[in-house]
């Protein structure tokens, strides 16, 4: 009995390092949300790794010159109206509609990141 | 006066340049909207492109504007009926289909209870 005590006492389980790195921003409470309606908007780092995949599946374009902060015709070489195909290929990954407006002024990786993740029906 | 670079030219130029995307963006939805299917619409789609890039060094700004207006009215006459649009945007199926309750309004659970329960 002594020598259980005091092997328990000896034995530490490492249950705090799988919070401490920080993957999830609510460890306790995450598990709680799932099955909610309201939390279906799409995280941020789903809408890069989407936005960069259309952006990689163009034609006209170097996969590996494409990061998040590219823009569209500085960076990439592109024209206004590849533009233009570029954020109806957008549009249709998400199935939003934008208007011609907003689409028009959408020039750039971080713009279109920044539109599809603060839209709320972005899916 | 078209050939300096002026103010108001390049001003003409920057509305004609967001015309022509607009053109573009409208042309190419509605070529979606007639080829459904993936294959015919690529084809329709590099058409649409040539014919858009074979105009793109015109330099004068009064045949410029005529170009875009031609192909306007080209837009307006090869328009489609029924056009696909997302569901909850205007025109959508799903478009104010579940309107937001006016604020003020409350339903009142109380099964019927009486006040000398």
């Amino acid at each position: 009995m002594a020598l259980r005590a005091a092997v328990l006492r000896h034995i530490r389980l490492p249950v705090q390092t799988l919070t401490a790195t920080g993957s999830r921003p609510q460890p306790q409470w995450s598990f709680l949300r799932l099955f909610s309606s309201h939390d279906d908007h799409l995280t941020k780092e789903e809408v890069i790794d989407r936005v960069l995949d259309v952006v990689k599946s163009f034609p006209k374009v170097d996969p590996s010159k494409v990061t998040p902060d590219v823009h569209f015709q500085k960076d990439l070489g592109l024209d206004s109206l590849d533009n233009v195909e570029i954020v109806m290929a957008l549009e249709e990954e998400f199935k939003l509609e934008i208007p011609d407006k907003e689409a028009d002024k959408i020039d750039s990786c971080n713009l279109a990141i920044e539109y599809i993740y603060n839209h709320p029906m972005a899916g | 006066m078209s050939g300096a670079t002026t103010a108001a030219y390049l001003a003409r130029r920057a509305a004609q340049k967001e015309r022509v995307r607009i053109l573009y963006r409208r042309a190419l939805k509605d070529t979606l909207n007639w080829a459904v299917h993936r294959h015919l619409f690529y084809q329709d789609a590099s058409d649409l492109r040539e014919k858009f890039e074979a105009n793109k060094h015109v330099e004068d700004l009064d045949t410029i504007d005529k170009m875009i207006v031609a192909g306007e009215a080209t837009y307006n006459k090869w328009r489609h009926p029924d056009p696909y649009i997302v569901p909850w945007a205007p025109g959508g199926s799903k478009f104010t289909r579940n309107p937001v309750p006016p604020s003020g309004i409350e339903i009142v659970y109380d099964y019927g209870r009486e006040e000398n329960d």
